[in-house]
């Protein structure tokens, strides 16, 4: 059902380039100084037309810094963001405002990011009235035509109630309805279904999934779960510490898993839904070993295989394995099996 | 015998709108040293069901009918006072986001032998922490960590801690309310495994309570399945998951993203759950229900026994 793309003959929408973002934390009341934490570090992505791309991470990983860094909710400190090919972290006034049309984000907390003070007409064709589109009769049809897109139909029934009045899955539906209907070439989707029940997040996924095939956006969907990654997206990225790690098309990427730590991560999934037997990678270290803090592999202090001197001293960069499939490690090799060296 | 039986359990909440039936009839049972799962989602009652078993109702709410056999002694015919007794020691439990349960101005230590005190006054404040010396071990915390407060640990260390204390008094029974929602699926994974290995080890009895299908098909021997108050499915696990009978079981296995196997388009459950204040007669999932009859608008459902192991709540 969903189709695998890759990048030959897809032109690029989104491209960073070697992103980084570090935030200061302040120095404690009780005399510990304020230290740098580095939330990316040299992340370079590029995403397609009509693609959506997942970003995996843990909590602390990262993956909203990125996702903030795209919407231009926050600038990152080196490197560049490229949208159809114009760099935008230095856009302002007039440009700027052109780019916000385009790119939208939709928030995790369909709870916290709707105004409870403002109806659920008001808050859809919000987007419209501040960027002059339109008068009042279209802007009425483009909500009401937006409404309908995300399943709240009839819009009679839900334009003048207000979000205490709607479940999590109708308040998430307005938040991309609202997103939608400036008819962005990008949105970025930050944990829409992690506060949502599996019933009501299947829904938003098959929203999203059908704002793809009609409206050829493409979506940077930022979630923690690889499953719901596995589901929804072309391809995925697994980020740990602020650093790519795996980058390789959905399928590939969780049922050939190279990196040490996306096999961890695969491990600690309850297998559920599994039929046969049960593939064990088994990188993770029992107890962390003690690792300097940005020197070498992010994932060196709880890596089993990790080389010592090697791993500990040197950052391995991202390298292509094949077509699209690529891994920051020493020790995966085009052919090699990754999880050849974890049967100890 | 088993360990805790429950029977025909109805809880509610009086609200300004009028009664809430948030538990309907709910009846299992469970041995000692074996897991019990209830899914369903938000709002079905299972946080309800956890509470009523520990008599931990808010003052609104009100056990209204049913009986809760534990070891044989019903728990709604204790005293308040014997009540306080059975909490900790016979039964424990780990709320909803655990994390937020420690108290941030004591030391780890010191909020675990209080825990231990104020239910074995005999014993002094060495034993105690000598005790708790023992349950770091248990649930792998460093030994060097007791004396820290909990804006020390990491999310996962707080979620042991609290496992520790909830076996501190050695319960029989514990009952784990999402025990790992807020954690990362590296540290839920080693906390899962954490917990089946101690149970193996000190043969406790836990319930566990999620709205995660994939974690109590991991942990768990039996599963209830819940929606809107009822029970609608009960069995062994490989009996509910890989058969499962009723509608809403089925409804909830499709809409659930795997990491194997075809990769068909997920389906969501149509509708919202049936206000539970004016409950609708017959079948309460029948509106979101793609095999309801006209029947089923109704009549009451009523239990089918699939085996021994399994029963549903369907006609």
């Amino acid at each position: 059902m969903v189709r695998t793309m890759t990048d030959n003959g897809k032109k690029t929408i989104l491209k960073l380039e070697h992103i980084v973002k570090r935030y200061r934390t302040k120095s404690s009341f009780f005399g510990t100084h304020g230290k740098d934490v580095i939330a990316l570090n040299q992340v370079s992505i590029k995403i397609n037309r009509g693609e959506i791309f997942g970003l995996v991470g843990e909590s602390g990983s990262g993956k909203t810094t990125a996702g903030r860094l795209i919407a231009r909710l926050e600038e990152p400190e080196e490197g560049e963001i490229y949208l159809n090919g114009n760099e935008i972290t230095a856009l302002k006034g007039k440009a700027l405002r052109e780019f916000r049309r385009k790119v939208q984000m939709i928030f995790q907390d369909p709870y916290q990011s709707l105004n409870p003070q403002i109806s659920i007409f008001d808050a859809v064709s919000e987007p419209l009235i501040i960027h002059k589109i339109g008068n009042a009769q279209s802007r009425k049809d483009s909500v009401w035509q937006a409404m309908r897109s995300v399943g709240l139909s009839p819009p009679d029934d839900f334009a003048h109630r207000y979000p205490h009045q709607l479940s999590g899955g109708q308040r998430q539906r307005v938040a991309i309805a609202r997103a939608m209907i400036l008819k962005p070439e990008f949105v970025v989707a930050d944990e829409p279904t992690s506060m949502l029940d599996a019933s009501i997040s299947a829904q938003i996924f098959n929203i999203l999934l059908e704002m793809r095939e009609k409206l050829n956006v493409s979506f940077l969907f930022i979630t923690h779960s690889l499953a719901a990654a596995r589901y929804l997206c072309d391809r995925i990225a697994v980020i740990y510490r602020g650093n790519l790690v795996e980058m390789g098309p959905g399928d590939e990427v969780i049922e050939n898993p190279k990196h040490p730590y996306t096999q961890a991560l695969i491990d600690a999934l309850p297998k559920f839904g599994y039929s046969g037997e049960v593939k064990r990678y088994q990188t993770l270290l029992r107890k962390e070993r003690g690792a300097s803090e940005y020197v070498g592999c992010p994932f060196f202090g709880r890596c089993k295989l990790a080389d010592q001197i090697k791993c500990g001293s040197e950052k391995p960069p991202l390298k292509r394995l094949g077509d699209s499939h690529s891994v920051a490690c020493f020790y995966t090799e085009p052919g090699i099996k990754a999880n050849s060296r974890g049967k100890l | 015998m088993a360990l805790l039986v429950v029977e025909n359990l109805s809880v509610g909440y009086q609200t300004q709108k009028g009664y809430l039936h948030a538990v309907e009839g709910v009846s299992f049972s469970l041995e000692a040293g074996k897991s019990l799962g209830f899914v369903g989602e938000s709002g079905c009652g299972k946080t309800t069901l956890g509470m009523a078993l520990m008599r931990l109702l808010p003052s609104n709410g009100l056990i209204r009918e049913g009986r809760i056999l534990f070891d044989g002694e019903d728990l709604l015919q204790k005293t308040d006072e014997e009540m306080r007794q059975v909490r900790w020691q016979e039964i424990a439990m780990i709320f909803q986001a655990a994390m937020n349960a420690l108290n941030p101005v004591h030391r780890i230590i010191d909020q675990i032998a209080e825990a231990i005190l104020t239910h074995t006054p005999s014993l002094d404040k060495e034993e105690a922490y000598e005790q708790v010396r023992g349950l770091f071990q248990l649930v792998g915390l460093p030994e060097d960590r007791m004396r820290d407060y909990p804006h020390q640990y990491s999310g996962g260390m707080k979620q042991r801690a609290i496992i520790a204390m909830a076996l501190a008094c050695q319960p029989k029974l514990i009952i784990a309310d999402e025990p790992t929602t807020a954690l990362d699926v590296i540290v839920q994974d080693q906390i899962l495994q954490e917990t089946k290995s101690l149970q193996r080890e000190l043969g406790i009895s836990i319930i566990y309570i999620s709205h995660d299908i994939s974690i109590v098909a991991d942990v768990c021997h039996d599963i209830g399945v819940m929606y809107a108050g009822q029970l609608v499915e009960y069995g062994a696990r490989d009996e509910v998951f890989d058969s499962p009978t009723h509608p809403y079981t089925k409804a909830l296995l499709s809409s659930y993203p795997t990491l194997t196997g075809e990769k068909s388009r997920l389906v969501p459950i149509p509708g919202e759950t049936p206000n539970l204040i004016h409950p609708p007669p017959g079948c309460l999932f029948c509106d979101r229900c793609p095999q309801a009859s006209v029947s089923c608008r109704t009549e009451t459902p009523v239990w089918i026994e699939i085996s021994p192991r399994h029963k549903t709540l369907c006609a």
